[in-house]
């Protein structure tokens, strides 16, 4: 085993050896106690973090390019087994090194954050399923240990929405999270059967790597489009884009640290790391690029226009993130790759600062405002606003403050409709039932009666 | 006696103490536990004989069930029965221990013992005669758990479908028997009559109407016990997969994905957990079904790895929801009942095993899954998705019954100290199913290849078959 494939089994392996102590000693009932779990969550983000950044330097100065680093197979070595491997360049190794540093923050606030919560190892559990997952998204080398990933930061999130379980309202809102977690996840997972069926292979090093990127994908137009496709739709929704936007707001539930981690830093920009990785694939479809750039650009100008009237500052935070989160799709739509990633990872940087100091921004305010008086006077782009009729003004207010209609618009198109026909089809399901009975012989159906008389 | 044939013994006489000794004047709760260490030594005799090489391949076979040249296989374990069997005295084991005081009686543990008996006998015969009679018993035992005048919507439910079942098998394996000859028109007749058997067991579309009603209704174990071990399933691998033709695989296949959708889709919108849980396991049956169509050895794979995977995990949350009714009464999904805090291991189990239906990663259904929609997405490129989006409607419903049924209230009972958690040996069990779902999930490899084996079994001696067939149209 050479030094980097070490490095990267200690950067993966720690989290995911963190989610398996922690989460298999509270399924046997004896779960940690706190400072214990504090110090395993801090030593685990550490040591992931140090070897992530040694195989990134190892990868810089060595100077070798993009690497497969291969650990054999998982499932089986037949046709279909999964493979675990990870594709190291300079991007992979970039965003996972972030995602540990930025992991490490956010485990040493929490710690201190929830101290004496009574959900603090429940916390870390999913915390660690977390890092596990984003790592394996930032690093996967084939779909399958990609998809695993995806899945892994889609259920940690929608159960730290409702980290506050006794109250209905986090549930009733991780739900309709999930809910557009699982479109996104479907739309992964059928873009990764889709690569497997078409090109034979799901190992992102030949789609997605160094030669893809020269050389195109080796896909049919059709067959590129209908995949590109279908990861944007997958991006669109883990990285709230319009029209998946709703649920952003509704996750604001959990704690502050996991929203910092998801919603400002993290899980928010997968959506774009998933796009900057399939970038050959995205070149090669026209339409594709055009939709993402559409979801950019619309998302972009709606959030900017809803975060400014927003009542609550993690709501505001939030949907200023995706502001950036749209341009950053829009950049990878137009091709300016490095700019969308730097752009990335300063934004995960700042939004996580914001994020965190989110419980203080208005004792702060209120000290700025002490020191330097009131602010007085609307910002620049207020006055764009005040240049519209006062109708126009009035509706666009309307349309800020209800998001867009979104949710609303959501439920009467799918969620309504859904259910009306599966009421229809429960209904069905009775008369059948009732129907067989009915006809069937009675020496059949009243044998069982008769035992009682 | 060989060496191969007395584990098996073993394997059958130990539930069959347990149905002697219920006729015996015993207490409940003595009888209890002899039927947990009956069960846990089935499960490590079964165990062994599916790890051990030599212990593996038993055949015992006869002419006189059957005109087919070479008789039929009346007992055999290969590669197919040998992880059926531990899976069996899994599911026996997760009965005995975790079916509330109050819904156990002598009279209980007998039937759940000798439904286990009939499970692996039916698992250790390719005899079409030896299996209707085994399906017949199987019938009476669930029809005789629930002959309380209180459940009899449930019992004529179960009568008119496994009645009508029943006869179609009957008088398929008639057919089969008499035909004696690979590929004649009694044969195909035969055939398609085992077919509508094994949908109709399956609760497979337009045949499934039966599932949710009886979950719903009446006794849930039962249910439980009748539903898991998917007797249908091994019927349409031992009967059905050698000998119908691709076209009859094939829409057994397309009813099944559809079928799998239709499920996921009304158990996400039920308000009642039974029901719901009925919708899951036609879901999941589905899937397995759309495996089973035999064109592919990885298709094949995934669904005999999901029979397991899922099969376990379905059982597992269905008892779950048994252990939380027999405290709180039914359960309903519109409002939500609290109660984490109190028990965190019914809870993290419930949605572990939730999730496990759902081909989660890090649980053995994922490789499974994976598997089965490669092999779908290649047989049907468009329909194959259906597995997709059933997985995806699935994991929904599971968090949506996990958050109403543990979330959503303060718990003010914990408050007064009044305990209503797990007993210990409900907890135990729970955890014990966790561990081996998640356990085989992160390891699965030994397993994996277990099943690439006997699906390769199975289509050999499907293409053995087939190749003396004359060609017919169906």
């Amino acid at each position: 085993m050479t030094s980097i494939e070490a490095l990267m089994l200690v950067g993966i392996g720690t989290p995911a050896a963190l989610l398996i102590v922690l989460a298999g000693t509270s399924v046997l009932n004896r779960p940690l106690w706190e400072q214990l779990t504090g110090r395993l969550a801090a030593g685990a983000m550490t040591i992931s973090f140090l070897a992530i950044v040694a195989a990134l330097l190892i990868y810089i100065t060595t100077g070798t390019g993009e690497m497969l680093v291969s650990y054999g197979y998982w499932s089986t070595a037949h046709e279909g087994g999964i493979a675990i491997e990870f594709l190291l360049d300079g991007m992979s190794l970039a965003f996972a090194a972030l995602a540990a540093a930025i992991a490490g923050v956010v485990s040493a606030f929490s710690n201190r954050y929830l101290h004496r919560e009574s959900g603090y190892n429940r916390y870390f559990v999913l915390f660690a399923m977390f890092v596990t997952g984003i790592l394996l998204v930032a690093l996967a080398g084939n779909v399958e240990v990609l998809f695993a990933g995806w899945e892994l930061v889609g259920l940690s999130s929608a159960l730290l929405v409702a980290f506050f379980h006794d109250r209905p309202a986090p549930v009733g809102n991780a739900v309709r999270v999930f809910s557009v977690y699982r479109i996104s996840d479907a739309a992964m997972l059928s873009a990764a059967v889709l690569l497997h069926h078409v090109a034979g292979s799901g190992s992102l090093s030949l789609l997605f790597g160094r030669t893809a990127s020269a050389a195109g994908t080796g896909l049919s137009m059709t067959s590129a489009t209908t995949i590109a496709l279908l990861l944007v739709i997958a991006a669109a929704g883990k990285s709230a884009l319009l029209p998946f936007s709703g649920w952003l707001p509704r996750a604001m539930e959990g704690p502050t640290p996991s929203s910092a981690v998801y919603y400002g830093s993290l899980a928010i920009h997968a959506g774009c790391f998933l796009l900057l990785r399939a970038a050959p694939l995205l070149e090669q479809s026209t339409p594709a690029r055009l939709l993402a750039g559409a979801l950019g650009l619309a998302t972009a100008l709606f959030s900017a226009l809803v975060t400014r009237v927003q009542s609550d500052v993690k709501s505001s935070l939030a949907y200023a993130a995706l502001t950036q989160v749209g341009i950053i799709v829009v950049e990878i739509a137009l091709g300016l790759y490095t700019i969308a990633f730097l752009h990335l990872a300063g934004h995960a940087c700042f939004r996580l600062l914001q994020f965190l100091s989110a419980p203080n921004v208005l004792h702060d305010l209120h000290g700025l405002e002490s020191a330097a008086g009131e602010h007085h006077g609307a910002p620049a782009l207020a006055r764009i606003e005040t240049m519209l009729p006062e109708r126009a003004q009035r509706a666009l207010f309307l349309f800020a403050l209800e998001r867009g209609f979104l949710d609303a618009t959501l439920d009467r198109v799918i969620v309504e409709p859904f259910h009306r026909v599966t009421a229809w089809m429960a209904r069905l399901d009775r008369f059948l039932c009732d129907f067989v009975i009915r006809q069937t012989p009675s020496l059949l159906v009243e044998a069982g009666d008769n035992r009682d008389e | 006696m060989s060496s191969g044939l007395l584990p098996l013994a073993v394997l059958v006489a130990l539930p069959m103490l347990i149905v002697i000794a219920s006729f015996a004047r015993v207490g409940v709760e003595p009888l209890r536990r002899s039927a947990l260490v009956a069960a846990g030594g089935m499960l490590l005799v079964a165990l062994a004989v599916a790890t051990t090489p030599g212990m593996r391949i038993v055949i015992v076979r006869t002419s006189a069930l059957s005109a087919m040249p070479g008789g039929d296989a009346l007992l055999r374990v290969d590669a197919l029965s040998s992880a059926l069997l531990p899976f069996a005295a899994g599911l026996w084991l997760l009965t005995a221990a975790v079916t509330p005081r109050a819904s156990l009686d002598r009279g209980g543990l007998r039937r759940t013992a000798l439904a286990t008996l009939l499970t692996v006998v039916s698992f250790m015969t390719e005899s079409a005669v030896a299996l209707l009679v085994l399906w017949i018993a199987s019938v009476w035992t669930f029809l005789s758990a629930i002959e309380d005048p209180l459940h009899r919507h449930q019992r004529r439910v179960v009568a008119a479908y496994m009645g009508i079942s029943t006869l179609l098998f009957a008088a398929g394996v008639a057919l089969l028997v008499w035909s004696g000859a690979t590929g004649t028109r009694l044969e195909i007749a035969g055939i398609w009559l085992i077919v509508a058997a094994a949908l109709i067991r399956k609760g497979i579309f337009p045949f499934h109407a039966w599932v949710p009603e009886v979950f719903d209704h009446g006794r849930l174990g039962p249910a439980i016990l009748f539903s898991a071990p998917q007797l249908g399933a091994y019927v349409t691998v031992v009967l059905i997969v050698p000998r119908a033709s691709p076209d009859v695989l094939r829409l057994v296949a397309i009813l099944a994905l559809g079928t799998a959708v239709y499920g996921a889709a009304l158990a996400l919108v039920q308000n009642s957990a039974r029901r719901a849980c009925g919708y899951l396991f036609v879901s999941q049956s589905a899937l397995i079904m759309a495996g089973l169509d035999g064109t592919s050895v990885s298709a094949l794979a995934g669904g005999l790895l999901l029979w397991l995977s899922a099969g376990v995990a379905f059982a597992g949350l269905a008892r779950c929801v048994l252990v939380l009714e027999s405290r709180r009464g039914r359960l309903d999904l519109s409002t939500y009942h609290g109660g984490y805090d109190r028990m965190p291991v019914l809870a993290i189990s419930f949605l572990a095993m939730g999730l496990a239906c759902t081909g989660f990663p890090g649980t053995l259904s994922f490789a499974g899954q994976e598997l089965l929609v490669d092999g779908a997405v290649d047989a049907f490129p468009i329909l194959g998705f259906a597995v997709v989006i059933a997985s995806a409607l699935t994991g929904l419903a599971v968090l949506r019954m996990y958050f109403a049924l543990f979330c959503g209230r303060r718990d003010t009972l914990a408050d007064t100290g009044i305990q209503l958690g797990l007993t210990r040996r409900e907890a135990w069990t729970f955890t014990l199913v966790v561990v081996t779902l998640v356990g085989l999930g992160l390891v699965p490899r030994p397993i994996v290849d277990s099943r690439f084996t006997a699906s390769e079994q199975i289509l050999k001696a499907r293409e053995l078959r087939l190749a003396d067939t004359p060609a017919r149209s169906f």
